[in-house]
């Protein structure tokens, strides 16, 4: 029993609480299988589709973002030989499919086709799709056919020509036959193919599809009662489970919510209650009877599935499919209970079960009381239902003649079969025709039209970087100042600004935690947050704290912001409650002002709010506390600070990573980011992701403050790590939502590198500006022409805006990531859409050690944005959460739709409406060998690639060579032929656009010196 | 042209804009060329804002000329005098009405620029803005009806509206049954609010609040009708007033009503059509002075509900159903002021109160960011822990109490137990007799039962 709900756990969502938000694979419980296979599991566990609706990519290929050769060359390669094998005389596999792909073959139910036929011109005229020429074609052949063959059959009465076809001619007397015009002609020939294509159809065998079984009695029920027992069921458990989870919104918690979900639910129910839905009457007695018969909640459940009659070797797969009757809540009890210990009310160990067991109980009243109600299913006993199952051994349905004929009949048209040509299949081919169209369903169409979709993108931006790679923008030698962010895809647009505006400034790109794992704590924060990937433990606790000087104003803006905290809080609950609530509202006209106000001028509002914020806000000119002190204990759950050896080592290996050792500049700007926006239950998957779903502003700044610190150059000196005196390292955050900058410790910038500072802050100022135009562009509330200043005046404007629902798109169109130097791509549009990862070859070692743990980092990483970005695009209802609209923030844990629903996870439809969704392609910077050898060291890395999660290619260091893995090693990729746009700036390319775009060469961001693009060509021979 | 005509003008206008709005939202619609999100939003914008001028206008003449009392007179609609019926459409303005109508206007464009934002590209947007206009209409004409023919079209509009915005997803069961539900209970408001039209009519025949309450301005009006009759039509203005308020025992709704965007929760649920109500029993507060049986009964019913309410909403763990359930103690509060009489106390409150929450349920999904700065300021996780009254009960009592509180009150098994199951047995007993009638007429049995299973 256990075994079973240990089993059925993995398919439940893993979503945690909302307020820390992290971005992973939806299918995460398929991995090991591949890509297809796992969607199509995912079919048919959760009933969610495994690509967009084939109507979906039509519209794409109407935008360009696929065309008529990418689906020719992704059925190619999938069919392989097959594809060459002869299906019928003269057309092979591949020939047919394609046709089936190329346009839409129509379908609908028996009488829907015979209406086309009655009431279209399906008959008079060749379909779309069908070029004049072999128009042309099939009336001259079936014209030939006629003359030279039939006339003469059809005058005999020996011959067997079938009735059908016989009776077409009673509509076109042959008499007539020299004066027929090709209009007669052609309704003559489409009506022969027709009645043709259903003569041939009968022929053959047709492909059967059983009906899916039932599994629960709900599903039985509801096909013998149209009555769903599941929604009353769901109704109150929802209600209790939210407030069994409850976080504390409720101003009443549940009682006895320490003896767990089981005891809880029996203790509350078994009360004598004043009334009781009908169907729920039973349940004071079965608790009743429950207490003395059972002791736990195993026990309780094997007794409920014994009641309801579930065969010993049907109980695995009963449990899963109960426990996925209402997934976002039963896997957000199992969350609670496993990985939640630091929330303020996890929930005991084994809840699951427990709240398996008191699903079992309340399934059982729903369903007697339903089988008592209704007529239709009276005298049935509860544990017979199962087998009552009809739909399995009813026999198996077909399609139609007709629907098979009108496929054929269809695809005939386009590739010329004519009349006279399906007239000679033997059975054989009709046979095979129609197994191949069987097989070639609307799942196996999708699943073409999706590779096609990805082998789109992938080509133009394999093109675009072998070609921008053989012929790669000068880089600086001088540089100007160097700029670090995290590998973000929004991160992308701000850095090739940068490159724009200053072509000698250079940027960097490493995962937004910067390699510093901390615990946080702001000097105005009640908790430690931790700041560092999920996979990862932080061992230090960091405090953000005040100056000295200023510790009496400190304290005195602490105990006003605790008074204001304590006055908010009590307005919360008190505006609710009974006789403080009325009091409250009487002078609720005051709310006007602010309602008005936050609705209709929300920038404004901000401003002002946050003018009066200054009275209370901790000043900025605090410090980070760092270093370990000498006395701090250091314990199991970690210890204050770091010390200097860990600092060194720290920063020694971001260094490593990011491949800028030996090449400070004077200035080095770290950037960590976050996102702020009202409004939003999700605001925490907007921030970093690699810091935990929290904002990387701290970490940014403790990398400063500990590459300046002049005893960690030392150690790392003794190392051979060598930062120059003259190198100044400045902390920095970057708010992606409203494109606002933050230097942090300024005060702190010794004069000389003042100058040096503000001229690079000049340029990031601009830079910011740009990006926030650039932004723009996707946002339809804005016009196309508007100038940097008005873009982010719209972007704050959008950030503080109630009403707001998108605040900015996060990741959406994320589909590549880069990892290798900044120089292969510099200057390359890459439209927001790709993570920039630096990562020099030239310096790692003979093991690749640190792609090794570079890859560790973003594959996981990346690919779990990209799939979960692909999953909640391709069914937003059945992976996402649906439209943000009717959220409902429940529990503090998550969202509902509207009053009550099921716990939805995933991402929002506003989130991902203009995502593109294509799994995640990575061009590595290296050798394929490389590559083969870390997936040997890393089984996840391996499972990833082998099962096509992601895809990936590699970019030889040296050269412009790709190899990309195709379904089971790395091939040489071709790219096509140049036609990489060059433009001046950005902007020139962007202008107008509101669409994804496909990449140009930037040539502003060309440096004017020549710098050390291929560095360490020799060392790198050596060594690959 | 003397001042009154151009108050009559404004007061025209501040009418006539809002079905103006409606008029073109629901016409292009009609002809399948609905307007741009832009062009919509101009005249949302556009029209609120000029009836909500003209509104002032109107006020600010009557406050200049002492008046406190102003007509719009648009006469009768139909007339069948054979029958003594007319549908007669009078507005007045008067220190009830005016308050209620710039309430109504205030809130409307805030929420309708909100709306304008918040359901951008979404596929539903002119439906939604239809309702929207719909509903303002309903508003502006039960804020400003002279006659009880008029206050029951914008009552109408306004029920039919909020029904079709809870089931604005209907592509979900949920919201589908829910503004079902809704709707029922409406209707049932509906049916009491139409038997005391009728009853209205025919003690005084007329339905005109002016001659009802002997043409004072409000709420100075003395009824002109005996007890009983005042008595009688009181109840049933109750019960009218006790569905579309979500008052006791027709509160399960009310929750049940979150379904909709919002923004349309917001407007609806946080602010103006659950008041209207409480707004009714203002307006015909001379008829609760004629019976202090209905006064009681009116701060009865009151109080029973704001208890309740203020129970259930205690352990309300989603956002929204908490504030549905603090609207209707708010709500609930309210209506025992009428029936105390304290009338302007009562119209304060309810004006304070639809501003308040509803600014509170548009920032509704901003609660996660509220709790973290609250919790930032005071420095430790907040925890509410359970009321202090509570722990003084029994542990058995809390149980029950607590029970009762999750599943509200069973608010909604007592209405489908009581009301529901006994309507649908006896219809679908006089289906039966029916057919075995006609069965018996046509000589032959050849027609079944067609069953419903609604609900």
């Amino acid at each position: 029993m256990s075994h079973a709900i240990e089993h059925a756990k993995h398919y439940l969502p893993t979503q945690g609480p909302i307020a820390v938000f992290i971005h992973h694979n939806t299918l995460h419980a398929f991995e090991h299988l591949p890509f297809d296979e796992a969607v199509l599991e995912g079919l048919r566990i959760y009933g969610s589709q495994p690509y967009w609706p084939e109507a979906k990519y039509r519209e794409e290929m109407l935008r360009d973002r696929i065309q008529f050769q990418d689906l020719q060359a992704v059925l190619s390669r999938d069919l392989g030989q097959n594809g060459l094998q002869e299906i019928a005389l003269g057309t092979t596999r591949c020939e047919l499919l394609y046709q089936m792909l190329r346009f839409p073959v129509l379908t609908g139910s028996d009488s829907e086709i015979r209406w086309l036929f009655a009431q279209s011109d399906a008959l008079d005229q060749f379909q779309d799709g069908v070029d004049l020429q072999s128009g042309f074609a099939m009336l001259d052949s079936t014209r030939h056919w006629i003359m030279r063959v039939l006339r003469i059959h059809l005058s005999e009465v020996v011959t067997n020509i079938p009735e059908d076809i016989r009776e077409v001619f009673n509509h076109f007397p042959l008499r007539s036959v020299e004066s027929w015009d090709d209009s007669k002609w052609q309704q003559l020939t489409l009506q022969l193919l027709w009645q043709i294509c259903k003569k041939g159809v009968r022929f053959a065998d047709q492909v059967k599809h059983r009906a899916p079984a039932l599994h629960r009695h709900r599903d039985v029920l509801l096909k013998l009662t149209s009555f769903d027992c599941d929604l009353r069921v769901h109704d109150l458990l929802v209600r209790f489970t939210s407030s069994f989870l409850d976080q504390g919104f409720a101003g009443w918690a549940i009682p006895q919510r320490e003896e767990g979900f089981y005891r809880c639910f029996l203790s509350l129910f078994a009360e004598k209650s004043l009334w009781t839905e009908s169907w729920l009457r039973p349940l004071r007695g079965l608790i009743a009877s429950e207490r003395e018969t059972v002791s736990n909640p195993l026990e309780s459940i094997a007794l409920s599935l014994d009641v309801l009659g579930v065969p010993e070797d049907k109980v695995e797969g009963y449990i899963q499919r109960t426990l996925l009757a209402l997934p976002g809540w039963t896997g957000m009890v199992e969350q609670m209970a496993c990985n939640a210990s630091w929330t303020l009310h996890p929930a005991p160990k084994d809840s699951l079960s427990e709240f398996l067991a008191v699903r079992l109980l309340l399934d059982r009243l729903s369903a007697s009381h339903c089988i008592a109600e209704s007529p239709s299913a009276s005298g049935i006993k509860l544990s017979d239902l199962l087998s009552l199952d009809e739909s399995a051994k009813s026999d198996p349905r077909g399609r139609s003649v007709d629907q098979t004929a009108f496929d054929v009949f269809q695809i005939a048209q386009r590739l010329g079969w004519s009349p006279g040509r399906l007239h000679s299949w033997s059975v054989r081919e009709w046979q095979n025709v129609v197994d191949e169209i069987a097989r070639f369903d609307d799942l196996e169409r999708r699943r073409m039209f999706h590779l096609a979709y990805e082998h789109r993108y992938r080509s133009q931006l394999l093109d675009a970087i072998a070609e921008h790679s053989q012929f790669p923008l000068k880089v600086p030698a001088n540089v100007s100042f160097q700029v670090i962010t995290c590998i973000d895809d929004r991160e992308e647009s701000f850095r090739r600004h940068v490159e724009e505006l200053d072509p000698n400034a250079e940027t960097f790109g490493a995962a937004g935690f910067f390699n510093v794992p901390m615990y946080f704590r702001g000097s105005a924060d009640a908790h430690f947050i931790p700041l560092c990937p999920i996979i990862m433990v932080p061992k230090n606790y960091v405090e953000e704290v005040g100056p000295l000087s200023e510790k009496q104003a400190e304290t005195r803006r602490a105990q006003t912001r605790l008074l204001l905290g304590k006055a908010s809080q009590s307005f919360h609950l008190s505006s609710r409650s009974m006789v403080s609530g009325a009091a409250t509202a009487l002078l609720g006209s005051l709310n006007a002002f602010p309602l008005v106000a936050r609705v209709l001028f929300p920038r404004l509002t901000s401003k002002i709010r946050s003018r009066f914020g200054t009275l209370v806000r901790p000043t900025v000119a605090t410090q980070l506390r760092l270093e370990r002190g000498t006395d701090t204990e250091v314990t199991d759950k970690g210890a204050e600070g770091f010390t200097l050896t860990e600092m060194a080592n720290m920063i020694e290996r971001l260094t490593g990573d990011l491949g800028i050792q030996g090449r400070f500049s004077q200035l080095v700007i770290v950037f960590g980011h976050g996102s702020s926006s009202l409004n939003n239950p999700h605001e925490s998957a907007y921030n970093c992701g690699a810091c935990g779903g929290g904002q990387g502003g701290p970490n940014a700044r403790a990398v400063a403050q500990m590459a300046n610190d002049p005893r960690v150059r030392t150690i790392l000196k003794e190392r051979g790590l060598h930062i120059p005196d003259s190198t100044l390292f400045v902390g920095a955050f970057h708010n992606t939502c409203d494109d606002s900058t933050h230097y942090l410790d300024i005060d702190r910038i010794p004069p000389n590198h003042v100058s040096k500072f503000l001229a690079a802050k000049e340029v990031l100022e601009k830079a910011r500006r740009r990006n926030a135009h650039e932004r723009a562009r996707r946002f339809y509330s804005l016009e196309m022409t508007c100038s940097d200043e008005e873009a982010l005046r719209h972007v704050e404007r959008r950030s503080q805006d109630l009403a707001q629902v998108r605040p900015e798109y996060n990741h959406a169109t994320n589909a590549a990531c880069f990892v290798g130097r900044r120089g292969r791509t510099r200057g390359l549009f890459l439209d927001r859409r790709c993570f920039l990862t630096s990562y020099d070859p030239t310096t790692d070692d003979a093991t690749t050690s640190i792609l090794m743990r570079i890859m560790q980092a973003v594959i996981p990483v990346c690919g779990g944005i990209s799939l979960e970005y692909y999953f909640s695009t391709v069914d937003n209802v059945g992976y996402g959460c649906g439209t943000k609209l009717p959220h409902n923030i429940t529990s503090l844990i998550g969202v509902m739709e509207g009053a009550a629903s099921d716990l939805r996870t995933g991402l929002s439809q506003q989130m991902v409406e203009i995502h593109e969704p294509v799994r995640i392609l990575f061009v590595v910077e290296a050798k394929p060998e490389a590559i083969r050898s870390i997936m040997d060291r890393n089984p996840l890395i391996d499972t990833y690639i082998r099962n096509h999660w992601v895809q990936i290619a590699t970019l030889d260091p040296l050269s412009n060579q790709i190899q990309l893995f195709q379904e089971y090693d790395f091939e040489a990729y071709e790219p096509g032929p140049r036609s990489l746009p060059t433009v001046s700036t950005s902007l020139d390319w962007y202008r107008g656009w509101r669409e994804p775009l496909s990449f140009a060469k930037v040539e502003t961001c060309a440096s004017e010196s020549e710098g050390v693009s291929m560095r360490g060509k020799e060392t790198v021979e050596a060594r690959v | 042209m003397k001042l009154p005509e151009w108050t009559q003008a404004f007061g025209f206008a501040t009418v006539f804009l809002p079905c103006l709005l409606l008029l073109i939202i629901g016409i292009r619609l009609l002809v399948g060329r609905p307007m741009s999100e832009e062009r919509l939003g101009l005249y949302l914008k556009g029209t609120i804002g000029v009836s909500l001028l003209s509104s002032l206008a109107v006020l600010s003449s009557m406050l200049a000329t002492g008046s406190r009392l102003e007509l719009v007179d648009l006469g009768n609609m139909v007339e069948i005098h054979d029958v003594h019926f007319h549908l007669h459409l009078k507005f007045v303005f008067d220190r009830l009405s005016v308050p209620m109508v710039i309430l109504s206007l205030v809130l409307c464009g805030t929420v309708g620029s909100f709306g304008l934002s918040y359901l951008h590209r979404d596929s539903g947007f002119q439906r939604f803005f239809l309702c929207f206009a719909m509903f303002l209409v309903g508003m502006i004409f039960a804020s400003l009806a002279g006659t009880i023919e008029t206050l029951f079209l914008g009552w109408e509009l306004v029920g039919l509206s909020s029904a079709l915005l809870v089931a604005y997803f209907h592509e979900r069961q949920s919201p589908a049954s829910n503004g079902l539900r809704v709707w029922a209970i409406y209707r049932l408001a509906d049916a009491a609010f139409l038997a005391a039209a009728i009853v209205l009519h025919h003690k005084s025949g007329e339905g005109d609040f002016g001659i009802l309450m002997g043409n004072e301005p409000w709420p100075a009006g003395t009824a002109s009708i005996s007890n009983g009759g005042a008595l009688l039509v009181g109840t049933f203005l109750l019960i009218a007033a006790a569905g579309k308020s979500a008052l006791v025992p027709f509160s399960g709704w009310l929750p049940r009503a979150m379904e909709g965007p919002t923004p349309s929760s917001a407007i609806f649920y946080g602010a103006l059509s659950v008041h209207l109500g409480a707004f009714l029993l203002l307006r015909v507060s001379p008829i609760l002075d004629q019976s202090s049986m209905l006064s009681y009964m009116v701060v009865g019913l009151g109080l029973i509900s704001a208890i309740y309410a203020a129970l259930a909403g205690r352990v309300q763990t989603d956002i929204k159903s908490a504030l549905a359930f603090a609207s209707l103690t708010q709500v609930s509060i309210i209506v025992v002021e009428i029936g105390v009489g304290f009338r302007y106390l009562a119209l304060i409150h309810l004006i304070g109160h639809a501003c308040m929450r509803s600014l509170q349920l548009l920032r509704a999904p901003t609660l996660l960011r509220d709790y973290k700065s609250m919790e930032n300021a005071i420095g430790q996780s907040l925890d509410h822990g359970s009321p202090r009254i509570i722990a003084w009960l029994g542990a058995s009592t809390q149980r029950r109490l607590y029970r009762s509180a999750l599943e509200r009150g069973y608010m909604d098994a007592i209405l489908d137990d009581c009301i529901v199951k006994p309507f649908v047995r006896l219809f679908s007993a006089i289906n039966c007799l029916e057919l075995s009638w006609t069965n018996w007429l046509a000589g032959s049995s050849k027609r079944t039962e067609n069953t419903s299973d609604e609900r």
